[in-house]
């Protein structure tokens, strides 16, 4: 990109395209005057094209058609035409002949662009259809003032003279209609029609139109007239007329069946034929149900993802020409057989699920949807072999380390590839369309938000500030690409996909390039809020909190404090289902777990950055788009409602608690009713991601939540020998089962608070994911100190990642006092979802309170942590592993019932 | 709590018993103040937001009011018991006489979560608790005020619920009030200028002029912060202040010989007193260990942390140079720690009479209702000075002829105002 030349170019063809549209309505309002293609008609339209043309001065028209041959006034023939024949009923009756009368550079087409190529076929397509209305209308006209035959026998005739394949086409219909219709007569007519059904055993063969061609004999044509005519005796004339124009009208939409299922055609046909379909709907082109069904289910296969469960659910609410906006905002490569991927599929389908609802809902009808432009799946594919990068592609069956040590490498010689030329000009037009706002590049994988297999942050999301030239904006969204593309070979990716057996899976990645929503205050732009909302809670803070109440994450700033983990600051949880009941009710509480900071993108210097909310307010609150519904004022030990007016950002303290939008808004009602109208469209629970602009509510993702059937509430033994329980618990309870346990691995708590050191610490972090190797899937559970997870500060909990603890069955948390204060635990925050995925439970215990923990138990059983790992031998003071019985003759079970708040976990026999 | 070997109340009567028998108290005097004068149990039927009712139970227990109308907390904990709340109104009885304030003591609560009710349900439950207490509280007969898990905003509720009931304005049935809505200026700054007043007092005894005192405080929430205002006001020099780092989960101290300034220390403290570390780095402060407070060359200690903080293991290293500590928590020192300290002559000023600013300040809000007429922050604060001075004095009196530590001083003197105004009034 050394100058700016494409762009200029991208200027130059956006303009050429709005003449060729201009020319094509035009034509179109001239055709629609009067149905004969008449003399001045056709003059008119000879004025009409040149226009359309790149070089209008030097274009001059030639159209042959039945009426005669007519042409521009100083018309010449030269070397350089473009030609296009009329046909009506696949019969040639004239042609349109453009010229240049001086030499021009070659483009596409001789001095042709191939857009004008397109132009100038749509217009002998529009005049082809005219020609046959007028000559159909004759026809009829003629009909009825002879009176002598019936209506259709006309037709028949002329359709005989005109179009004799579709003639066979609606007789073998009609055949077929009467059959079904109990017309026994008919099963002969069907027979004779086409012996080729009765050798195969007299079943039905699936589609019709092919075969006919080799059939067209007159034979067939007349089996035509038999068959109109046993059609009379059970139909009336109206009957027959109106089945035959519909007929025709569906044989129109031939060409659709005919890209959409041809496995060969590429997305630029599909484009190109939706674009067709576009201008000819509503008027010119009618679907029988069956036939738009069929298609729509072709069309969301090839562009959106062939996964069965979704297309079920999106059939339902995908119109056929919604796709011509979405293919427009659609990069691919040439000959691409790309898909959209999960992502954008999800938010694809809401949107019109909600669109559709809002007749339920007056509010839905408000919710927005961000402008976004998609870069196909098979744009990955296309970057590594314009790279010759293929080699990357058996990064998934190298060993874990080797995957996570290659990982950095990846990411830069990612970073310093290069696009191809038609996915750059798509890029160009993309930014073009956005202007200087800022974007988010999202992953959109195949395998990604399948139905129950949630890729929750493995793939990598992009803000770019998305300002400055042309070629900084350009550089910096492909950069941002380049490293979504390469998270395809992150570890985490990696292991997510071996876990959940989707390693084998062809694995594309699609891009979503997403309007950032969100307004200035200073140099920064976010949204006023942002978050995250779940259609069932697997949270409960309150015993009347039930699943079904939703649950929604929510942070000022950019969502990704809601969708992240974060090991200092807290979003605001609250369930729609139940606002009144806050997680937090003390004024030390309420501003204790408040959001604290904020994630921004600074318009200044181009980055994504996390400040203090405190400093923002203090220097640009009043610019912050809707404040008073974010933050309330603290005075002291009151909490007040804030303003919009008298807000003193100087001096004031401010809690973000968002209590204006809860009490002032209908936001949670909102929320909740995309999420019931969302969950019972797709038939399971979903997840949505939303953000508020201080304007309007945008929905930015949805996908499913998982949400499996182990969860019931388990029934809790009675009479149980006090001495077989290990722990019980009655707070915070989940529902279900886990049988089977084998092992307890322990976390001492007062041996990990005793350890000075960060890298004893981390090596406890390591040794913990060494066991998840190599203890059995799902048959140990594991039990530490405070925040499992942690980041920041990892004295508050063991500091692993998801993947080192990913085998385990149930993860528990112990709150024990240290001296005068009891640890807040994480309940599972640091990887909420990948534990609902995983299907891991989480429990926390509160020993100094009613909680039970059997410390004497593990403590008086054999450590078998250096069997396992001789080399972690010093830890075993801290890490217990503890075998719940060495002969196989017992194991570990645990109960656990929300809805009575009990679990307890016991060594049974087997 | 089931748990046998922990009851607060019997604790309290213990505490009681052991100074009834200093003062030698009459066996009737013995038997009222070692109860409560009166106890309200009852049920509050509460309609929850979606239909259905709830019955909580409720309290409000006056230990005595011959001194004046009562006066005491009002918690909503799920794990109340009767006897936390009897244990509770007795220690306000004390707390008032210790200061010297015509009010006796009381205490009440709901057995409850708050974390299981929406506001509007525990607006209910507040309205609900006045209503069957109504005959039994007022300006006059016995003040509520916020305690664990109660805040402003459920004082008004039940300050409106009052009103609306006695068909008048009485904003003195209730304290804890936002200034503007009844509360006083200068609560905030009570607690940590009344420590102060008191190191003032025992500076003056020990003939020190505070000008050329130094300081080490533990903790720097609200008390510490104010603390120190009004110890740098009066020429002192605190060179360090320990807190609890959040992120860390873990304390530091913070040191700066030259003295710490309050202004630029505070605008790097989140409103939980935690100081970010990195930040007080750079404006130029040591950071040590979070112990490292106790062990400075200074002349006063002032713990304003939490409880326990002074005990057998690190009192050892109290340096020979502290002369004061006083106690700005509650309980920070351990029975162990106190007889060291009281072995090696530290003038100790128990919490008890360290931080009575606060229940001071709660009754100058009571006045001020009553008048309905609200004085600005210098007379309250002024207010205060003249009253924890003259508290002072008499406890430090009261210890010196008597022969008594300022703690044991503190507690007789106080058992001591109850039982002459029960004895007073003829009841005994």
């Amino acid at each position: 990109m050394s100058d700016n030349k494409p762009l200029d170019k991208i200027i130059v063809e956006l303009r050429e395209r709005a003449k060729e549209l201009n020319c094509l309505y035009t034509v179109q309002e001239l055709l629609n005057i009067t149905h004969n293609l008449n003399k001045e008609i056709c003059e008119k339209i000879i004025e009409a094209i040149p226009p359309g043309f790149q070089y209008p001065d030097i274009c001059v028209v030639k159209i042959v058609c039945p009426n005669g041959e007519f042409q521009s006034k100083e018309f010449i023939e030269t070397p350089w035409v473009l030609k296009a024949n009329i046909y009506v009923q696949d019969e040639m009756v004239g042609n349109i002949q453009v010229y240049y009368t001086e030499e021009r550079p070659f483009i596409d087409e001789g001095p042709f662009l191939k857009e004008e190529r397109r132009l100038i076929d749509n217009i002998v397509e529009r005049i082809g259809l005219q020609i046959m209305h007028f000559q159909l209308k004759n026809v009829f006209e003629k009909q009825k003032l002879s009176d002598q035959k019936s209506e259709w026998w006309v037709v028949l005739e002329m359709l005989k003279q005109t179009d004799p394949q579709l003639l066979l086409r609606l007789s073998r219909k009609m055949v077929n209609y009467l059959c079904w219709n109990g017309v026994h007569e008919a099963d002969s007519l069907m027979d004779r029609f086409n012996p080729i059904v009765k050798s195969a055993g007299g079943k039905f063969l699936s589609e019709v139109n092919k075969p006919y061609k080799k059939q067209a004999d007159n034979n067939g044509i007349n089996l035509s007239y038999e068959i109109f005519e046993l059609a009379a005796k059970h139909l009336d004339e109206q009957q027959i007329l109106e089945i035959i124009q519909k007929w025709t009208k569906e044989d129109k939409s031939g060409f659709l069946t005919e890209v959409l299922e041809n496995s060969g055609s590429t997305l630029s046909n599909i484009s190109s034929a939706i674009e067709r379909y576009h201008h000819l709907i509503p008027n010119m082109i009618v679907l029988s149900e069956p036939r738009e069904r069929s298609l729509k289910v072709a069309l969301i296969r090839r562009v959106l993802t062939d996964q069965s469960d979704f297309i079920e659910i999106a059939k339902d609410y995908i119109e056929i020409d919604s796709f011509n906006e979405l293919l427009h905002r659609t990069i691919y490569p040439s000959k691409s057989h790309g898909r959209l991927g999960g992502k954008s599929a999800g938010l694809f389908l809401a949107k019109h699920i909600l669109s559709d609802s809002s007749d339920e809902s007056e509010s839905l009808k408000n919710i927005k949807t961000p402008k976004t432009w998609y870069l196909t799946s098979d744009g990955l594919l296309n970057f590594m072999s314009h790279n010759n990068l293929e080699d990357i592609m058996e990064q998934k069956y190298k060993e874990s380390g080797r995957v996570r040590q290659e990982y950095p490498y990846i990411i830069q010689v990612f970073k310093n590839s290069s696009f191809s030329p038609e996915i750059v000009k798509g890029l160009l037009m993309a930014l073009e369309d956005f202007g200087n706002v800022p974007l988010v590049v999202r992953s959109s994988s195949l395998l990604e938000d399948r139905i129950g297999a949630v890729f929750a942050g493995k793939y990598k999301s992009l803000f770019i500030a998305n300002q400055g030239g042309k070629e900084e904006r350009l550089s910096e969204l492909m950069d941002a690409i380049a490293e979504v593309y390469a998270s395809t070979f992150g570890p985490e990716a990696i292991n997510y996909r071996v876990q959940n057996n989707l390693i084998d899976y062809h694995e594309e990645m699609g891009i979503m390039i997403q309007e950032v929503v969100g307004a200035k205050a200073g140099p920064y732009f976010f949204p006023s809020f942002a978050g995250v909302a779940f259609s069932r809670n697997e949270y409960r803070w309150s015993k009347r909190i039930k699943p079904e109440d939703g649950l929604v994450r929510i942070v000022p700033g950019l969502g990704t404090r809601a969708v992240d983990r974060l090991s200092n600051d807290y979003p605001l949880l609250i369930s729609p289902g139940q606002p009144g009941l806050g997680i937090n009710v003390t004024i030390d509480e309420i501003i204790r777990y408040s959001p604290k900071y904020i994630d921004v993108i600074n318009l200044e210097t181009g980055t994504f950055e996390t400040i203090e909310i405190d400093l923002l307010l203090k220097r640009y609150g009043r610019e912050y788009p809707a404040i008073s519904r974010v933050v309330s004022v603290l005075k002291q030990n009151h909490i007040q409602p804030a303003r919009p007016l008298g807000m003193n950002f100087g001096k004031d303290s401010f809690v973000v608690n968002f209590e204006g939008l809860i009490k002032r808004t209908s936001f949670l009602k909102e929320i909740r009713q995309m999420l019931s109208i969302l969950e019972k469209k797709y038939g399971h629970p979903v997840d949505i991601e939303f953000a508020h602009n201080g304007k309007d509510l945008y929905i930015l993702q949805c996908r499913s939540q998982s949400y499996r059937a182990q969860s019931r509430p388990a029934v809790i033994p009675a009479d149980i020998n006090k001495t077989n329980i290990l722990f019980s618990a009655d707070k915070y309870i989940s529902n279900g089962t886990i049988s089977g346990i084998e092992y307890v691995v322990y976390i001492d708590p007062v041996e990990y608070g005793n350890l000075t050191d960060k890298s004893h610490m981390l090596e406890i972090a390591n040794t913990v994911g060494l066991l998840n190797d190599k203890l059995p899937l799902k048959k140990y559970i594991l039990v530490g100190p405070g925040r499992w997870g942690s980041r920041g500060d990892i004295r508050l909990g063991v500091s692993v990642t998801f993947s080192e603890i990913n085998k385990t069955a149930l993860l528990i948390e112990i709150a024990k006092k240290r001296r005068n204060y009891v640890p807040d635990l994480s309940f599972g925050t640091h990887f909420f979802q990948d534990m609902v995925e995983a299907n891991i439970k989480y429990m926390p215990l509160y020993p100094d309170d009613t909680s039970t923990f059997n410390e004497d138990t593990l403590n008086s059983s054999k450590n078998i942590l250096p069997d396992i790992i001789p080399e972690a031998k010093n830890l075993q003071n801290v890490i217990k592993v503890i075998q719940v019985s060495d002969n196989n003759t017992k194991e570990l079970n645990v109960y656990m019932n929300a809805d009575r708040g009990q679990a307890v976990g016991i060594i049974e026999n087997l | 709590m089931s748990n046998e070997s922990y009851n607060p109340f019997a604790i309290a009567q213990t505490q009681f018993d052991k100074v009834a028998e200093m003062l030698d108290l009459d066996q009737a005097t013995r038997d009222l103040l070692r109860n409560p004068l009166r106890e309200y149990h009852f049920s509050i039927p509460v309609a929850l937001d979606d239909g259905e009712i709830k019955i909580f139970k409720g309290y409000r227990i006056q230990h005595n009011d011959a001194r004046g109308p009562a006066k005491g907390g009002l918690r909503f904990h799920p794990e109340e018991t009767a006897d936390t709340v009897r244990a509770l109104s007795m220690w306000m009885s004390w707390k008032t006489a210790v200061a010297d304030l015509p009010l006796g003591g009381a205490q009440g609560g709901v057995i409850c979560d708050p974390h299981n009710l929406s506001d509007s349900e525990q607006e209910r439950l507040c309205r609900g608790w006045v209503r069957q207490v109504f005959n039994f509280i007022g300006p006059e007969i016995d003040i509520p005020d916020p305690d664990l898990m109660t805040n402003p905003k459920h004082m008004l509720w039940m300050l409106d619920e009052y009103e609306v009931l006695a068909g008048k304005k009485a904003p003195g049935s209730f304290a804890g009030k936002p200034v503007g809505m009844g509360g006083s200026m200068g609560r905030a700054e009570a607690t940590g200028y009344g420590v102060v007043i008191n190191i003032h007092e025992a500076l003056k005894e020990l003939n020190l002029s505070p000008a050329n005192t130094t300081a080490s405080i533990q903790g720097f929430g609200n008390v510490s912060q104010f603390a120190i205002e009004l110890f740098n006001q009066m020429g002192g020099t605190v060179i360090s202040v320990s807190s609890w780092n959040q992120t860390d989960n873990d304390s530091y101290t913070f040191r700066k010989e030259s003295g710490v300034q309050l202004d630029e220390l505070r605008s790097v403290t989140d409103s939980f007193g935690g100081i970010n570390k990195e930040k007080a780095i750079d404006l130029g402060y040591e950071v040590l260990t979070g112990d490292a407070w106790i062990e400075q060359e200074v002349d006063i200690l002032i713990p304003a942390a939490i409880g326990n903080q002074i005990n057998k293991d690190n009192v050892g290293r109290i340096s020979d140079r502290v002369k004061i500590i006083a106690e700005g928590a509650n309980g920070p020192t351990t029975p162990e720690a106190d007889t060291v300290i009281n072995e090696r002559n530290i003038f100790v000023i128990p919490d008890f009479l360290a931080n009575a600013g606060g229940v001071t300040s709660s009754y100058f809000e009571q006045v001020q209702s009553n008048m309905n007429y609200y004085w600005e922050k210098e007379e309250v604060l002024s207010k205060l000075d003249v009253k924890l001075r003259s508290a002072f004095i008499s406890i430090s009196d009261f210890a010196k002829d008597n022969n008594l530590t300022m703690r044991d001083a503190a507690f007789v003197i106080s058992i001591d105002r109850v039982a002459k105004a029960c004895h007073d009034r003829g009841w005994v």
